[in-house]
């Protein structure tokens, strides 16, 4: 039945599509949910894939628009909220509880930055500058074309130029 | 870099993405020479090479606080669930109309007739506590083996099967003997509700046939009534009995009351390792519970018989 199949992509991929996940959400119970959702969906859906798809970017695609769906339901949930809860964000806090995870400061800055950044710039600059995805497969995602995903990687590049001129702690866009 | 100067806007793009390492070998040709006369603009590429190399080490930063293990272990164990409830179909044409034909990860699950191409109305549909996904490529093979078998090109169907929707153990059991029956012979509800030890079983016998969730690989059709009467098959199917023993050599007569010819079949006595003419001996009068009726001399050798030393049916067959 395939099942194997299903398992190996499972091990092959789940621990990336969490850290994808775990980036553009900067919230780990998200990441949990969010990847547990893409890897059912997933399920459901593989045996239809053709022999030659690239799961990869298939899933990526998958994780992307659960996401995009996501922050839509949140947008409406928290409008009361008009920027990004603090709280809520891993970076803010980079320690750690037993003060193992020792994050570089420039990164923690990049990931500040990051999460801020307009929503199709933030999925296609990590799509693309930290899991090295193809624009092909980032437009796939995105739903859009493969120039539309490498402006956005460009913005967000620019973005990042000058937010990292900035001193730390200066006020943020909204990242939803 | 002026953001104004045509110049430094042209080369704008491929500016970030020479600093970036993306720049076409064309495209960075352009801004290299443009720097070369552009203090801004060099300063300005100077920046993005730096910040590629901050991405670079943000790109092997571990993403604090997250840990994949417990969402991994959650994961595996609704799959788990999924796997368990996931039933995987497919619909095709078939020369007995349309066949649903649906399987767990164990094995075959389900074989149905369907009014109508649409699964709606299925047996499989109205089931609870099941994840159904249509898949016809992935039944494409069982389907296969299915048309061969309607054809007279097999006359096994050795899937793997899951009974899940057994709904007794009473009628497992009646599955698993029915199962055995040979391919071109008959049996009687009775015989069957004899061989589980429930000799006076035989109506119960009748409906857990009738509910059979696997029609044709387990072979209710080759079990009647003890008349030879074909009786009932999958509702009111018993037209599609009919053909499916007449796939199998195995002669049905009459209109109205379809039934199976005893004159006309070689007889298997109980468990007996011969096979006779039904004329041998008192077996023409005995009750069909104890016999097993073959509709050719190499249908009962093929299920392992050998011709009774007495009426010797290899010597002298049933004329037709």
């Amino acid at each position: 039945m395939g099942d194997d199949a299903f398992e190996a992509i499972v091990a092959a991929h789940h621990g990336e599509i969490h850290r994808y996940l775990a980036r553009v959400t900067a919230r780990a119970s998200d990441a949990d949910d969010l990847s547990q959702e893409t890897f059912l969906r997933a399920f459901r859906a593989y045996r239809a894939l053709p022999g030659d798809a690239n799961v990869r970017a298939w899933l990526f695609a998958i994780a992307t628009n659960l996401y995009r769906n996501y922050v839509r339901g949140e947008v409406r949930r928290r409008r009361a909220l008009a920027t990004a809860s603090a709280d809520g964000m891993m970076m803010a806090d980079p320690g750690g509880p037993d003060g193992a995870a020792r994050v570089n400061e420039a990164s923690a800055r990049i990931q500040q930055i990051v999460v801020a950044l307009p929503l199709k710039q933030r999925l296609a600059f990590t799509m693309r500058k930290v899991h090295e995805l193809e624009y092909e497969a980032i437009a796939e995602s995105l739903q859009c074309s493969a120039e539309s995903a490498r402006a956005h990687v460009f913005q967000a590049l620019r973005k990042l130029r000058r937010g990292l001129e900035e001193p730390a702690g200066a006020r943020m866009e909204s990242p939803r | 870099m002026s953001p104004t100067h045509p110049a430094c806007r042209d080369i704008r793009d491929d500016l970030v993405a020479l600093g970036a390492g993306e720049a076409t070998p064309a495209a960075a040709q352009m801004v290299e020479a443009h720097v070369g006369r552009c203090g801004g603009c060099r300063d300005e590429l100077q920046r993005y090479r730096a910040l590629e190399g901050l991405v670079t080490e943000f790109r092997r930063t571990p993403v604090p606080g997250t840990d994949a293990t417990f969402a991994r272990a959650e994961l595996e164990s609704r799959l788990a669930g999924l796997r368990a409830r996931l039933v995987t179909y497919g619909v095709f044409a078939s020369p007995l109309g349309p066949i649903l034909i649906a399987r767990s990860l164990e094995g075959v699950s389900m074989v149905e007739y369907l009014e109508s191409p649409a699964a709606t109305g299925s047996r499989l549909a109205r089931l609870g506590g099941v994840d159904a996904v249509k898949d016809d490529a992935q039944i494409e093979s069982l389907y296969r083996d299915l048309l061969d078998y309607l054809t007279g090109r097999r006359t096994r169907l050795d899937w793997p099967l899951d009974l899940r929707w057994a709904s007794s153990e009473f009628q497992r059991r009646v599955l698993q003997v029915t199962a055995e029956l040979p391919y071109g012979a008959v049996t009687s509800y009775g015989r069957i509700a004899h061989e589980i030890g429930v000799p006076a079983a035989t109506r119960a016998v009748a409906q857990a046939l009738r509910r059979n969730p696997v029609p044709i690989v387990i072979p209710c059709h080759r079990v009647i009534g003890a008349s030879g009467g074909l009786t009932g098959y999958a509702g009111d199917k018993v037209g599609l009995k009919q053909r499916l023993l007449a796939i199998e050599g195995v002669p049905v007569a009459g209109d109205a009351a379809l039934h199976v010819e005893r004159a006309a079949m070689y007889v298997r006595h109980l468990a007996d390792t011969e096979y006779c003419v039904p004329t041998c001996g008192s077996l023409a009068t005995t009750p069909l519970a104890r016999l097993t009726l073959f509709g050719s001399r190499e249908r009962a050798e093929a299920a392992g018989l050998a011709p009774c030393t007495s009426c010797r049916p290899d010597l002298h067959p049933i004329s037709s």
